[in-house]
């Protein structure tokens, strides 16, 4: 149970998918306009990683090892989950968006390569998946209250959300040391 | 030649698009990262376009996004599986995250408009060379800012390291932001509209 935590709170705060992995940027550019935008389309994914790491969980042994073979399998179990989160949460979302998310993808792929088993998928997964969410609706606030900042009109939208993002990240940093 | 032009330039897909950010900031920490990794995309994108233009008008419209997901990630695989084999240490440098170019190329073809078979390649074609330069500028500045070095060639030495945060993903995610917005600058575009 301890070890489930751990990996609850490291993947949240210190392994944010978002701000220490940079994974699900076009997600955190595109859809954090509003925070509604930010909850539907956070939302999507949380389920999408949920669903892909009971598909592995349940997989258990059969998923493979060598490299090569690995990658294609991730990326299929990704689009699998990805297709089948909307139909879950009952939303409209982009489908160019919803099939290929690189932070469901890059979310099975770390725990591939972080040697993740069994249960721990889904811990893993949740915390992941947390801390995604969290950001999305983060930056969206944070993008809200800058639409009256005199900010130069170069830096408006996405080029802004990236730096608040970095900022973001490097303030999680802090809790590495 | 002005739909591969454009897609260099004024439709670059990493630095207008903003559409690579993932490979920019989690991947491109070097010049050489970039470069491999724009050379990838380039191949892969020019390969599936190709395939596509073939394909997808022979299947029924409700099953195309999985044709061309399919095929976008059979190239990967047999791209990566190539490179293991042939010259390992330059997967090696780009770790885990290599697959991340389905999602972009996926996105990158998503119109389905594609009128001659010319005009698909030069598509094609141009947003690689997008992707090579920005990608490789991107490289530039961070390996720069976090190593002193350009190309793996020290030219900082026996100076302090003016910000080595440039290599992790916080930094990247500021100075990718940066660079978008300079991009802006020298387009005369911006503003949440742009977006």
């Amino acid at each position: 149970m301890i070890d489930g935590l751990d990996i609850l709170i490291g993947t949240v705060i210190t392994g944010n998918i978002v701000l220490i992995h940079g994974l699900g940027l076009y997600a955190l550019t595109r859809y954090t306009k509003t925070v509604d935008g930010a909850v539907r389309a956070g939302l999507n994914t949380v389920v999408g990683m949920l669903v892909g790491a009971i598909i592995l969980w349940l997989l258990g042994d059969i998923v493979p090892t060598s490299p090569t073979s690995y990658l294609g399998f991730y990326v299929i179990v990704g689009f699998v989950a990805a297709s089948a989160a909307p139909y879950l949460t009952r939303q409209n979302t982009s489908r160019e968006y919803h099939v290929v998310d690189t932070a469901l993808i890059g979310l099975l792929l770390l725990m591939a390569e972080g040697g993740v088993m069994g249960v721990d998928h889904l811990w893993y997964a949740m915390g992941a998946a947390f801390g995604y969410f969290v950001v999305l609706v983060i930056v969206a606030t944070i993008r809200q209250r800058l639409e009256l900042a005199p900010i130069p009109k170069a830096l408006q939208g996405t080029p802004i959300v990236l730096i608040i993002a970095g900022l973001l990240g490097l303030a999680l940093l802090g809790f590495r040391l | 030649m002005k739909v591969f032009w454009e897609s260099v330039f004024k439709k670059n897909p990493v630095l207008v698009l903003a559409m690579g950010l993932v490979p920019a900031v989690a991947i491109t920490t070097t010049a050489h990262n970039g470069w491999v990794l724009g050379i990838s995309i380039t191949a892969v994108l020019l390969a599936s376009s190709i395939i596509n233009y073939v394909l997808v008008p022979l299947v029924p419209s409700t099953s195309r996004v999985a044709l061309r997901v399919l095929v976008l990630i059979v190239l990967v695989v047999a791209l990566y599986g190539l490179m293991v084999h042939k010259r390992p240490g330059l997967v090696a440098g780009l770790g885990v995250f290599f697959p991340f170019m389905v999602a972009d190329a996926f996105r990158l073809q998503s119109s389905e408009n594609q009128p001659t078979f010319g005009q698909v390649v030069l598509e094609a074609l141009g947003q690689g060379v997008g992707f090579i330069w920005a990608l490789v500028l991107i490289g530039l500045v961070r390996e720069f800012l976090a190593f002193g070095s350009l190309f793996g060639k020290e030219v900082l030495t026996g100076v302090l390291r003016p910000l080595s945060l440039a290599s992790g993903v916080p930094g990247g995610l500021i100075i990718v932001g940066l660079l978008l917005a300079l991009t802006r600058v020298i387009n005369k575009q911006g503003g949440e509209l742009h977006d």
